[in-house]
Order: C-alpha cells, then structure tokens, then sequence
C-alpha cells in the first residue's frame, strides 16, 4: 500500500491506463484492416522499457520475476486499448516456456533480450486446430552430428508479424524437443494468415532447417511441462487481455444506452434492454471474479492437472462472457454498431480473436470435462 | 472454544467431514423439503453444545467467526452430508442484523436465545398486496403506552408456525412524504396475544408457509430495532445478507450431486451433447463459487454489502433451475416421477431440485426486480 491507500496491483493497473490512455489505440487499430503493420515497434521500445515485457523474466534475466497476477493487470489494460502488439505471445508464452527451459547462454539471452525489448521470440508449438496442448505434432527433428534438420509447418502463431524466431516444437525419436529458430534461417518461411482484427497468424514452413545443437532448449519430459505449464498461463493471461475487452465494450454499450433517445426516453430505461445489460454484467463479473481467483491460484504453483482445470475454467468464461458482451454491444447500438466506424466493432472483433485463440470456450469446457472426470480426478 | 482458522483447510474439512457424517441422524440426510423444528432441534442443540450453530457468525456472540474459505467448506460439507436446512432466520438474518444495527440490550437478550436454539425466528415482511413492492406495506404499529400495537397481516411467512419470534415490517407513520419512509423494524414474540396462522402448501405439498394475522398485538417498545421509522434502511440492509444467503452455491451444489450421480448411474457420461451441457453447468457452478467468496470476503472485512450482490442471487438461482431443470431430463421417463426412485442402483428423488429451486427466483426480490436494481443503482442506467 502506499500513501493513497492504493496496492501495488492497483498503482500498476493505473500506469498501464495511463500508458494506453483512453482509445489512443483505436485509430492505429482500425488502420490495421487497411493493411498497416500490426506492430509498432516504437509502443514495443516503451512497453520493455515501462518493464512489463520482463514481468514474468527472472530478475536474474533482466526481469521484474513478477507473477500473473501483475501480467493479467498488464494486459486487462492493453486489452481495454485493444494494443494490438503481442504482449502475451511474447511476454507470456514464449517468456514462461524459455524460463522453463534449461539453463544455456542461449535461454538467458533470449529471456533478456525479450525483458528488453530487443529479442522477440514467440512459440509455435501448434499445427492442428482445437490441439491446445500441441499433441498432434508432425513436425520432426532429425538428429545429426551437430544438432538437428527440422520440417513441418506450425500454425496459429500470434505474433510472427514482428517475431525475430521461434520456439519450435518437434519430434525426435518419439521424444518431444523444443528447439530455436531464427525467423531468418535457412528453409524457414513465414505466411501471414489475416484475421478479423487485423492481426495475423503466422503460418510457418520448415524444410529441412538446420538447427545447432546450442539451439535445443529442451527435450522430453523438461520440455513437455515447460510448455503446458506455459500455455496454461498463457491462456490465463489472455482471459485477462478478454476481461480487458469486454469491460471497456461493455461500458459504452451503457453510455450508449444513457444518451440514445427513442419514444422520447433513453433507451437504457427500457426494461428489456436493462435486464440484457444487467445479465451481460453477470457475466463480466463473474469472468472477473475467476480470473481473479486462478490467476492466484496459478501464482501459488498448484500441480499440473489443478493448474489446467483452472486455466480452462478462466479461458472458457472470459471468451464466451467477452463474445455475448461485445456483440449485445453491436445490437445496442442499433445500425450505427453494424458500421466501419463505430468502435464497438473492433472490440467485437478482438474478442473473436482472442477467445479462438488458445482454445475457444467450447475447447476449455471440453478440456475442464476431460480433466474432472473421476479417473483423472483420482490421478490428481 | 478452539480457533478453527488456524487449521489448514484440509484439517477443517476432515473434521467437519467427520462430524456431520457421523452425526447428523440418518433418517433426515437429503430431505426433500426444509426440516421441522421437532426434525432438527436435537442436530441444533448438539451444534450449538459444540460451539458449530452459527458459523458466519463472530466468535464474541457465540459464531465461529470463519473465514470465507473456512465457511465455504462448512457449508459445503453441510450439502455433501446432505444435512437438511433447519429454521434458520435467526442464525442467518436476525443475528447478523442485530449485530449491525440493534443495541446491546437486544444483542445480550436475543443472540444467546437464538444460539441456544429458543428463539426460532421467521419473518413477517410480505403481504397480500405488498410483494415486489415491498414498501408498499400496510400492516400498522401504533404507540401506546410501554408497547406498539400491531394490526395487519403478514402473508407467505416461512416456518411461521415453528417460530417463536417474528420480525416485522411495519408502517409507523402513514403521513410520511415518500413510501420507504414511515416503515419501522420490530421484533416480536409469537405467544402474544392476537397473533393467529393460517398454514399454507406450497407446489410440492409441504406446508411450508403461513398467513400470519395481527389483531392488536402488543411488542414492547425496546423491541424497536434501529430508529423509528427507520426500518427501510434495515430491511435493506438485512437484505443483503438474505441476497448472500440466497446467492450461496450450497444449494446448487446439493443438485449437482444428484446430477452426477444419475449421469453415472445412466451412463450418460457417455453422451457427448449432455457432457458438454453438465460441463457448462459444472463450470456456472464452479465460477458462481469464485463470485460468491468475493462477497463473503466483504462482508468479512467488515464492509457493507451494496446493490451489486443482487447479482450472485440472480446467478445463483438461475444456475440452480437449469440444474435442476437437466436433472429431470436426465431422469428421462423417471422425470415424471414423485418420490425417490431406483435409478442404475441409485435412489434420487428427481423431482425436488425442480420444486425446491423454483422460490429462489421469486422471495428475497424476484430476479426481475433484482434486475431492476442492478441496472439503475449498478449500471446506472436511467428510469
Ligand atoms: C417459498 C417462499 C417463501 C417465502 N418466505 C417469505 C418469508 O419468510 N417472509 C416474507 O416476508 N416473505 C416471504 N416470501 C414472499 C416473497 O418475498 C414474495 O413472494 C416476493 O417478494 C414477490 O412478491 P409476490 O409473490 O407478491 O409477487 P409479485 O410482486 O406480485 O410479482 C409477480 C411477478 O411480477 C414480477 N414483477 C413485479 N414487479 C416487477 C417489476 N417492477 N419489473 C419486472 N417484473 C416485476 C415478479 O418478478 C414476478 O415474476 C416467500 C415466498 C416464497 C415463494
């Protein structure tokens, strides 16, 4: 607490509101779908510098080695803006996989260089669609004297737009690795695949790259919990970045509603209307309330099957709360909502592409049913 | 008594695992409606011996001050035992209000009554043509002399006649300019002369309410509780705590089971389409949770409750229906059917989650009107 009475979490809520200030995003957001660069390198120098690429990175690395509750805070705000720039692709996936990669010059540049600014490593782990834990993994790495030759192709990679390598997942013998590549190397192609926010994917082909050996960063079981345990808490993150999306839809949908005049009244004092909002308003709060109680639950290191029902239960909530909210939003406003320039459509947007991404809320569900059936529940 | 926070949550969970498993008498576990004083007083009298009556409430008036955590398991344990719900106006609203809101007399007099299980309490708030328009009351105090004299009727007044007291809402100045002014807080006791009860069934064929008439009844004037006509702001504030109360996962919880036992004993966990419903609801459930430790979190650092509990009611008792809506369509032919039936080798009455989650959407301000309060102090949204 400091002298107003204000926590830390608060204090940094309130700088990253500050830092995103009210809607200075949305023009830079709606130029997007006209093709500009869905990353600003100049907002990425301030973000390293503000230190919140480096929340998660170990203070050893140059971080803050801060918990999820600080990056959830980070990325509520940058949700609420609609940044478009990959915080948690970057600061979140790929920094939480590196940190459970073994220790390695390698590990630790990239973990610094992320905290800084100057690396931007993102993962690509995935090559199916619903594959959350990127299971159905085809990608092979063929081990030679000095490292590894790599082919595949990956999908879904949020980030890839402005990403300087990958962290790739394949297969070697049977045996799951996690390997590094520079977006520049030798056989390694990336596609953009639009999307309705006017971010991209990437789409990346690998044939035959040539991986070193000091680029393997994990293998096998190491590797396998590093990237659950950074997918889970990625995930997490990005109900946080939905929590973000739907307050700030929600909102102006109610100013909204206080100002539209029909039938000489305000819309808003139509009863069907309220009790709409008001169920839309559950919803928020309840996706609050969870993200709330995960993000802590995550912070405390729960094992890993605890850790996965809480992720999903967070993920599954925050998307189908962010989607109801954002698209009531665009039946609020009448016709003017269906139009380019009302904002309501760039939120609606943004909420469809972060609940698809990382498993939907229909993915979550199925997983958290998975996950509690009695066997498993047994297990845990 | 023993400080049962400074147990880790295993330890309290095992131990109030142990206790209500054991002890609360067989022949009562899961009844499908509330418990009858004569069914519950000998359970109550034993919680109450052992310090475990009033678990909400703080260790200075006899509760055992919880923390929200702590509470949970308690009464999540209370459902898993299926330990039946008792008259418990006392230990959830009377207690808790006169806490807040009445003075020491009343508190030294009433909460070691309600604690030792001889005041039994119901409340007298709605009538014949003050229901959602609560304020709209007309059931009469008049002073004279030592003691207010009432006159009215209270109607669906639950386990009136198990109750000892009653607390009551009524009208103490009629030329007040506005309706929620004027209206004050009393507290009452059964035996007066004047009062009489009409029994009333409810769907279910329970009779779990009455009609409670006043013809000249006489409370003495120290059991105004709060200023006079000032009981509005009570009323509300008790609220509150009925919204908490209400808004509880407990209940939700106890037809969760049922559900999950019949899919098990169905098979259906085999059927895709009805897992993904049971997970959707499992989830509603599980994140009501995460809502409702967020109130009781409030209420335990000592804040006020505002408006915006009304939420957790109106999910709460939602999430409630749909469980117990599933559950008879899981039931498939054996949804139609009263009483407990043998299901796969199980006995599930399927009927009483319906009939016992229906007035959770209708008493303590019906989800409408708890929408309604949402959207204009909650949203802000104009009239
Ligand atoms: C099982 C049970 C136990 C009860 N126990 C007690 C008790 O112990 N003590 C006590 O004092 N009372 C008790 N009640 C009464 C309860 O508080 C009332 O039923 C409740 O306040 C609703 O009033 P009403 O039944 O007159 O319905 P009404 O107010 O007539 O409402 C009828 C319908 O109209 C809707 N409606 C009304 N106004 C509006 C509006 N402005 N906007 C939108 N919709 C509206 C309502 O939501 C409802 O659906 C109990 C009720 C039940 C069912």
């Amino acid at each position: 607490m400091n002298e107003h009475g204000m926590d830390h979490g608060a204090l940094l809520a309130q700088s990253v509101g500050d830092f995103v200030q009210h809607g200075a995003d949305l023009p830079r957001v709606r130029a997007l779908a006209q093709g500009r660069a869905e990353f600003d390198a100049a907002q990425w120098r301030q973000l390293a510098e503000l230190g919140w690429l480096g929340v998660l990175v170990p203070e050893s690395c140059g971080g803050l080695g801060l918990g999820l509750a600080e990056a959830a805070i980070v990325a509520e705000g940058l949700g609420r803006a609609l940044t478009p720039e990959p915080y948690t692709a970057v600061a979140v996936l790929a920094a939480r996989t590196l940190e459970g990669a073994a220790a390695s010059p390698l590990r630790e540049e990239l973990l610094a260089g992320l905290a800084a600014g100057s690396r931007l490593p993102v993962l690509a782990w995935q090559e199916q669609p619903d594959d959350f834990g990127g299971l159905q993994l085809a990608t092979t790495a063929m081990p030679f004297e000095g490292g590894f030759r790599v082919s595949g192709e990956k999908s879904f990679v949020v980030g890839a737009a402005a990403a300087d390598g990958y962290v790739v997942s394949a297969l070697a013998g049977g045996e799951l690795q996690l390997l590094w590549i520079p977006r520049d190397a030798g056989g390694c192609s990336t596609a953009a695949q639009p999307l309705a926010d006017g971010r991209s994917y990437g789409r990346l082909a690998l044939r035959d790259v040539v991986v070193p050996r000091e680029h393997l960063l994990a293998s096998g079981a190491a590797a396998r919990a590093a990237l659950d345990r950074a997918l889970d808490h990625a995930a997490t993150v990005t109900a946080a970045e939905l929590c973000g999306v739907m307050k700030r839809a929600h909102e102006m949908s109610l100013d909204y509603m206080k100002t539209r005049v029909q039938f000489g009244k305000p819309i808003g004092s139509f009863q069907a209307l309220q009790h709409r909002a008001v169920d839309l308003h559950i919803q928020q709060e309840l996706a609050d309330a969870v993200l709330r109680e995960v993000v802590a639950e995550l912070d405390a290191g729960p094992d890993p099957a605890a850790r996965a029902r809480a992720a999903s239960r967070a993920k599954s909530r925050c998307a189908e709360a962010a989607l109801a909210i954002t698209r009531a939003a665009i039946q609020f406003h009448g016709a003017i909502g269906f139009t380019e320039d009302c904002d309501v459509g760039l939120y609606a947007k943004r909420a469809m592409t972060l609940s698809a991404w990382l498993g939907n809320g229909r993915a979550h569900r199925a997983r958290y049913a998975r996950l509690s059936a009695p066997a498993a529940r047994e297990a845990a | 008594m023993s400080d049962w926070n400074a147990l880790s949550d295993e330890d309290f969970r095992k131990e109030v695992r142990a206790f209500f498993e054991n002890e609360f008498p067989e022949e009562y576990k899961f009844l499908p409606r509330r418990m009858r004083w004569h069914e519950c007083r000998d359970w109550y009298l034993k919680l109450s011996k052992k310090g475990w009556i009033a678990p909400n409430w703080p260790r200075e008036h006899g509760g055992m001050g919880l923390t929200p955590a702590k509470l949970l398991i308690y009464y999540e344990e209370t459902e898993r035992a299926g330990v039946g719900r008792m008259p418990d106006q006392g230990l959830t609203m009377v207690g808790p209000t006169l806490i807040r809101f009445g003075n020491d007399a009343q508190r030294a007099y009433f909460l070691p009554k309600i604690i030792a299980g001889e005041a039994i309490w119901c409340q007298g708030y709605s009538e014949p043509n003050a229901g959602s328009d609560l304020a709209s009351l007309r059931t009469e105090a008049v002073p004279d002399g030592d003691d207010y004299v009432i006159n009215g009727s209270k109607i669906w007044t639950s386990m009136a006649h198990d109750a000892t007291h009653i607390y009551v809402l009524a009208r103490t100045d009629k030329a007040a300019k506005k309706k929620q002014e004027g209206i004050s807080f009393f507290l009452v006791d059964m035996k007066t002369p004047g009062i009489t009860l009409r029994t009333i069934r409810n769907i279910a064929g329970h009779e779990e309410f009455c009609q409670v008439f006043f013809d000249n009844v006489r409370t003495p004037k120290h059991n105004l509780v709060g200023e006079l006509h000032k009981g509005w702001t009570i009323a509300k504030g008790l609220l509150g705590f009925e919204r908490l109360n209400i808004g509880s996962p407990r209940r939700p919880l106890q037809a969760m089971e049922k559900l999950e036992t019949l899919a098990q004993a169905r098979g259906l966990m085999a059927d895709p389409a009805f897992v993904e419903r049971l997970t959707q609801l499992q989830l509603d459930l599980a994140d009501l949770g995460s809502l409702y430790r967020r109130y009781v979190d409030k209420v335990r650092r000592g804040e006020a409750l505002g408006p915006d509990v009304s939420m957790l009611k109106v999910w709460s008792m939602d999430t409630y229906q749909r469980l117990s809506e599933l559950l008879i369509e899981a039931a498939g032919e054996y949804g139609a059917v009263e009483g407990e039936v043998a299901i796969g080798g199980e006995n599930v009455d399927v009927l009483s989650p319906f009939y016992n989650s229906r007035p959770g959407t209708i008493y303590g301000g019906s989800n409408e009107i708890q929408r309604n309060i949402l959207a204009k102090y909650v949203l802000n949204l104009p009239s």
